[in-house]
This record gives structure tokens, sequence and C-alpha cells, in this order.
């Protein structure tokens, strides 16, 4: 992501620069990493035809943003076991056996299958899950043809990570912001803990920023690293950041410490809020968090009287039972202290106008009321669907020029857990077709159990995947995935913000590997609507997409890697908010239609299960993986070469295990295994479990599903009302009741050679 | 116009003045983009010692031998490091 750094005219007096030279043989490309979904601007070097080496952006704007997953990338695309063909399931479900097929045999098979589903069941019996950074130049298409035939059910793990705070940040001010990390004054971190090899340019803009005088809160349970660089860290109980928030409220009310001019003409609802939040006191807060009343009021001033601060999003409070509440209370913070839409504040950048933006590909507009409203989940949990979402069509219009905004690609979607128990039977209608796409289902959402039988459940699976992932094992057909090594790309930033970068090819893709494109290109075929995706290539299509810059793609990626829209401030003078008030929505209108509290609130926890008495979370990346990829590296397993639980000495004691042992999590749910870590970052009573781990040597098929009915914590994560947040019905992720046994069927799991822990607050 | 309006409309002209920069500095062509690219370097630049980003593995890789990734893909050869 570029990020503008600030410079001293001074240093600019005294700039000395020099270009890296060439190397006889190499070709360098200009390249944007796909190894996780932060999309690092890169450099592949080029010999004899292969990218042997990625290595950080010449461009200073990007200097040094890459990490290990990214550096490994040569390597772990040439891996062996990479599908290089379509595959056919031969066996029953599950039974792990596939033969060769060819991209035509399968495509016709799969549109004759999914008609047939579709003529027998409706188009909504066709589900799809995937993330479009994940798959890159999916690009919308999928939604397109989805419009185009009938379905409104696509889900993704954006959910629960971003997708769903773009969605309900809406609500308050009708766009996602995006925090200004190059001139803020204070950082406040709720949760996350970006490092030098995870979220690596967060990593940066936070580091230069401390650099440069800004201070930095972090709330967080562990002592994290970020926590231990933090001027003031709050050690909050895990799942408790609504209440976190209602404190620094309380106090920035009550010592009047909000932006009185911002807040008189450009809110609404500001005596309910304050009403809401009389019913936090700080003891009942303090209680309510676990943290000292008086550091919760020095970080609520230094917060308010900092600014311009930024509570950049975190993926933390997207996975709480609070989740609505708490991402409504961050929204509102930004704004009554009236850092919304200014330089160091939080910006709300809007589409570039330059390109044909990903909302406007999807076509949302030819899919009929009729089956947007069959969109599952929408009736209990309308937030992030179409139900909850279609109301901003004009405010959207009026501010950002189009109906459809569909930032991060979570403004409309279904709820997973609605859509897996639909397949599953148990749903208000069947869904018997599944594609899934650079998507792991069955270890990415809660409640893995639901899922599995859901999938056993299809009439026809669609895999498009580079690697034998355990969802892909249960599919009907696998078909071969390119990488970011092996084709273009333009990427919009997620639509949310308004930069666009390019990335050139720098390989051929191995096999009869193809991109999404190729492969949504070739389903629409297999639909008989070859017209809905009408470009010959990729090339076709992305010039069509840049047509309003006046130049080709090839013209503008052989020019530069990164195509600006000139920045512009608190444009909501001029157009208003994108609410259906034109102001920011305090106490939410929407919400209040869709049969919810327009203000804020805290859940509280369950009664407290004797049976469980700790609270484990889930979700954290760790260093040499991104969700539930790269384990089949070896250079990435030396240094995690199995899931490691943490937990603090006391609690480790107490649960009967130690350092080193095999212990179980256990819940209501499932369990899991793993090696016990004792970390003394670690608060008393917290379990930190791993996320998205199977192990690709393991075997194959129903039985092992390569470790993962071992290792994911996908089993462990409750959908049951309880645990999901009420708008949304994302799961509450921070803080599910739990045990800690020793494990009795000891595992022979040699750590590999020169294996290497991870930084112990992590 | 007050002294706060003042220093915002400050800020959002530096703040436009580094866009302008930074797309300049991409692009990289004309004597005024390569100026543009050094001025962000030098003032992006950090004392090694206090550089945050140093990392051993990415520092020191020196990528794959071509020929070498062929065979690891045909399964013919493990590659043990980099």
């Amino acid at each position: 992501m570029p990020a503008p750094v600030p410079f001293d005219p001074q240093e600019i007096v005294d700039a000395k620069y020099e270009e890296r030279p060439t190397r006889e043989g190499v070709t360098t490309k200009r390249m944007i990493c796909a190894a996780c979904d932060i999309a690092c601007s890169v450099v592949g070097e080029v010999q004899k035809g292969r990218v042997t080496k990625i290595r950080s952006s010449d461009n200073p704007i990007f200097k040094d943003n890459i990490c290990m997953k990214g550096i490994i990338a040569p390597k772990g695309l040439a891996h062996p076991n990479r599908i290089l063909y379509p595959l056919k399931r031969v066996g029953e479900r599950g039974s792990g056996k596939f033969e060769q097929v060819t991209w035509e045999e399968a495509m016709g098979d799969i549109g004759g299958r999914l008609k047939k589903i579709i003529a027998e069941h409706g188009p909504e019996a066709w589900a799809v899950s995937t993330s479009q950074w994940n798959t890159s130049t999916d690009h919308g298409l999928g939604r397109r043809i989805m419009n185009h035939v009938g379905s409104p059910n696509w889900i993704s793990g954006v959910a629960l990570c971003a997708g769903n705070t773009a969605a309900v940040n809406r609500f308050t001010y009708g766009w996602f912001p995006f925090g200004d990390f190059s001139s803020t004054n204070c950082i406040v971190l709720m949760g996350h803990n970006p490092r030098r090899h995870s979220w690596t340019p967060l990593y940066n803009y936070i580091r230069s920023a401390q650099a440069r005088g800004a201070k930095l809160i972090v709330m967080d349970p562990r002592r994290s690293s970020s926590a231990e660089r933090a001027d003031i860290w709050l050690p909050l109980k895990a799942g408790s950041d609504a209440a976190m928030m209602f404190g620094w409220l309380k106090v920035i009310i009550d010592e009047e410490l909000y932006d009185k001019e911002f807040v008189a003409n450009w809110t609404i609802g500001f005596e309910e809020l304050k009403e809401r939040v009389n019913e936090f006191p700080l003891d009942r807060v303090a209680k309510l968090t676990g943290c000292d009343p008086e550091m919760i009021a020095e970080a609520a001033r230094v917060y308010a009287t900092s600014g311009p601060s930024i509570i950049p999003w975190t993926p933390i409070t997207d996975m709480q039972r609070n989740s609505t509440s708490g991402i409504r209370l961050q929204t509102i913070l930004r704004s009554i202290c009236g850092y919304v839409d200014v330089p160091g504040g939080e910006l709300l950048q809007g589409f570039n106008p330059d390109i044909v933006n990903e909302s406007t590909i999807e076509m949302h507009h030819v899919l009929s009321d009729e089956q947007k409203m069959k969109q599952l989940g929408s009736k209990d949990h309308p937030a992030f669907t179409y139900r909850g979402q279609l109301a901003f069509r004009e405010p959207t219009k009026r501010v950002y020029g189009q109906e459809y905004a569909n930032l991060v690609t979570g403004c409309h979607m279904a709820t997973p857990s609605e859509t897996f128990r639909a397949m599953a039977g148990e749903g208000e209608y069947p869904v018997k077709a599944f594609f899934f796409l650079g998507n792991n289902p069955l270890m990415s959402y809660a409640n893995m159990p639901l899922i599995h039988k859901a999938m056993m459940n299809q009439d026809l699976i669609v895999s498009h995947e580079q690697f034998m992932t355990p969802s892909a094992q249960l599919a009907d057909y696998i078909l071969p995935a390119d990488s970011w090594l092996e084709r273009p790309w333009l990427h919009d930033m997620f639509g949310w913000m308004s930069t666009i970068r390019f990335s050139e090819k720098a390989m051929d893709p191995p096999g009869e590997c193809k991109s999404t494109f190729e492969f949504w290109k070739q389903v629409a075929g297999a639909m008989d609507m070859p017209e809905v995706v009408p470009w010959e290539t990729i090339e076709d299509f992305y010039d069509y997409r840049v047509a309003g810059t006046g130049k080709s793609f090839a013209e503008l990626i052989s020019e530069t890697e990164v195509h600006f829209k000139k920045p512009a401030y608190k444009t909501y003078e001029k157009t208003g908010f994108a609410t259906p008030s034109g102001k920011v929505e305090l106490k939410s209108s929407l919400l209040e239609e869709l049969g919810f509290d327009p203000l804020p609130y805290f859940r509280e926890d369950p009664p407290h299960d004797k049976d469980y008495p700790l609270k484990m979370f889930t979700g954290v990346r760790e260093d040499p993986f991104f969700q539930t990829g790269h384990r089949h590296i070896p250079e990435m397993r030396a240094r995690c070469p199995e899931p490691q639980i943490y937990l603090n000495e006391k609690t480790a004691k107490a649960a009967g295990v130690a350092e080193g042992d095999w212990v179980s999590v256990e819940n209501q749910l499932g369990r899991v295994k793993g090696i016990l870590a004792v970390k003394d970052a670690m608060p008393d009573d917290l379990v930190r479990v791993p996320h998205g781990w199977w192990k690709p040597e393991m075997e194959q098929g129903n039985g092992s599903l390569s470790g993962a009915w071992d290792y994911s914590d996908a089993q462990l994560c409750r959908d049951d009302p309880d645990y999901l947040d009420l708008e949304q019905g994302i799961p509450h992720l921070k803080g599910i009741p739990c045990r800690v046994v020793p494990f009795v069927a000891q595992v022979s799991a040699e750590p590999a050679a020169g294996a290497q822990h991870m930084e112990p607050a992590e | 116009m007050t002294r706060e309006q003042k220093d915002i409309r400050k800020k959002q002209r530096s703040a436009r003045l580094q866009i302008w920069m930074a797309a300049r500095s991409s692009r990289n062509k004309t004597f005024l983009d390569r100026l543009c690219r050094m001025m962000i370097t030098k003032a992006t630049s950090v004392d090694p010692e206090k550089d945050f980003m140093r990392d051993d593995f990415i520092d020191n890789d020196q990528g794959f031998d071509p020929d070498e990734l062929d065979r690891y893909q045909r399964g013919e050869k493990v590659i043990v490091g980099q």
C-alpha cells in the first residue's frame, strides 16, 4: 500500500540517489505480491523465463515492504505438489481419488451439472466462496456471473475480516476510511499487531510514525511486540473492545474533549449517544475490560487531544460478539473527535474516477430484488447483506457517483454460517452447488463440523486452487490456478482506497494453470452466457478498465506502477456524507429500520461454564504463513514446524501441562491439538490457538483431511446464537470458553532441523 | 480564517505535494521524476542502526537458481536452502 512519507526540506537538499545496478541475464518486473492480502509492491527478477528472486521495490514509496512469504514465493510456487492440470474426482466424495481431465471436459460437465441444479432448485442453490484478493484477477467477475445467473449467495472470509468492517462503517458515514499514517499524531491498535513479517507495510508505517513522534496506544490482552513499543498499553479482556470504547467516549464526552463544531454541524444522534454512554461509567468499564480506570481515561485523553489520531482497521474487533457495536464505536470516536476526512485522520477516499471499479463490473443491478432478498442470512443478520446495504444506493450515488459500492467486497455478502446451514440441508432452501476459489472454506469459517457436513451434502463442488487443500480434497473438480508471478494484475486497493496499482506478468504459468479471469470466462461460456465476460484476454479486460486514463494497460504499466487520485479533504462539505441523512449518523437510521438498536451496546459473556474455565482466541497470523497457506514450504515450516498453543505459566500449571507437551484444546464443538508453548506475555486463563493449521504431508481424504481434523481451529469456533454478532451473524473468536488438557496419544513429531521459534509475544 | 483552518490547509497542501511527488517518483522517466525519487529516497532513509526494517532473511536473500527451481518443480531434487 502506498503511503506518502513526510519529509524535511533540508533532507531533500542533502539528498543522494543511486539506482540499483542491473545484473547480466536478469530482467526485472514490477509486481504486486499476493503471498498475503496486503499486496506489497515488489520487484521480480527473472532468469531463463522463471522468477528466481523477489525483492523490495526500487520505488522509495514502497521501500522495504516485503516479508519472508514474498521472498520464498519462487520456490513455494514451484513446489512439486502444485496442481498443474484439471482433476476430476473418481472415488466417493472425500476419498481423495482424482484423475486428470482437460479444461474442456471439466467445464462441459460443470456447466451441465450447474444448469441442472439451477433448474431443479433455483439459481440461489449455487453458492461461491472466495476472497477477491486471494484470487486477484477475479475483479468482480464471479459476482457478475452470479448476478446474471440469479444467485445472491456469495460468501467470503471478508465477512469476518475487513469486508464486514467496511459494511458497518457505512452505517455511520457512508464509506470505509483509511488512516493517514503519514501525518497522524496518534495511532490506536485494537488487538492488531503488525510485525516485520506480517502486515509489513502497516508495521513500516507505524514505526515510521512513531519515529517522527506519533503516539501509539495498544489495546491487547497479550503483551504483544506492539504493546511493548506503545506509549500506553491497555491489557483488556479478550472480546471487550466495545466496552473499552464506551469508556473512552465517557471520558471524551464528560470532559468535553470532542469537536463541538463538527458534532453540531455534521452529526445526528449525539444526545441519544450521550445517554447510552452514560450507562458506562468507568468503574463498570474497568470491570468489563479488566483495565485500570485511570489508564482508560488517560488513553482516551491522549486519543482525543493529540489528534488528528487514527484507529486503523483491525481484524480483532471484526470477530466479536459485539462486532457491529465495536466497529460503530470506532466510527463514532473518529467522528466526534473531528478526525474524519482531514489530513492525519481517517480519509474517505472514494473511487478512482479514471478506472472502471469492481463494484461496477459486478453489475449488482441485474440481480432482481426478489433474488437479493433471498440472500442467506438476510432475515436475521442483514448488516452486510443486500437487505442491509440497499438503502445506501441513493446516498452513495449522491456522494460517490454510483449506486453500488462493494467496499472490500464486503457490502453485499451472504452470511457464511447461514449459507453452510443451507448447504447442509438445514436452511430455508437447499444449496447444492458450491464453488470456491483461492479459498479453503472448510477451515476458514466457524463451525468446521457443519461446513464438512455441508460440503458432503453437495451435488457439485468446484475448486480453483494451487494445492490440494483439505477443502479441495472434497471437490468434484479441482482446476489449476495460476499465481501472481504468472499473470498481470490491476489492483484497486480493495475498492477501499482510490489508488490503483499495476503488476507485470513475469513468467508463464506452469502446466495448464489459469487465472481466475480465465476460470470465470470459461464458466460464463459453460453457462451459455459468454457475452457476460466479453473480453478475450485479461489484457483486453484491463484496457477496458483503464480506458479513462486515456492509455492502454500496456502503456500504463510501462510508465508507472501506481496511479493516484488527486487527494481531497472534507469533501462532505460539498456533498454531505453518504448516509440517508447526509450526516454522520451516531444513531443509525438504517440499523433502526432493520429492527436493531440504532446505538452501540455491549452484550456481556454468557454465564461462566465450569467445564470450560479458560477463554481462547484464534485468528493470529504466524509470520511464515498466511491463513491456511504456506505450510508446504520447507523453509517456512522449519520456522514453525508444529501448531503451538500459548498459555502463561500459571495457567499451564493449573491445567497440568508444561512447555513442549502435546495438549488438546477442547470445547463444546470440538478439539484440536498442538504443542504447548509457555509465554509470559499471555495473561491468566487466556489460550492462543493458532489459525489455519493442516499438514500437506499428511494423508489426504476424509479420514484425516491432511491433518485438518487434528489441528484446524475452525473446529473450536462456535456459531450458536450466544457466539454470533446479532447484526452481522459473524462468530465471536476472541474469548471462546475452552479447556486445555494433556493430549493422551502422543504424536511423533520431530521439529524440523534448524527450527526457529516466533518472537514470544505474538 | 482561524489558525486551525490555516493549519489544516497547510497540511492539505503538503499532502497534495507528497502525492504529486510520489506519482513522479513512481514514473521515474524525466529529470523531474528522478529528482522526486531522489528526494523521497533521501527523506525516507534511516540510519542503519535505527532502521527497524532491516532483517537478515530479507537482506541476505540471494534468490534461487532457475535450473534448480526447474528440477525442484519436477520433483527431481529438493532445494535445501536459498
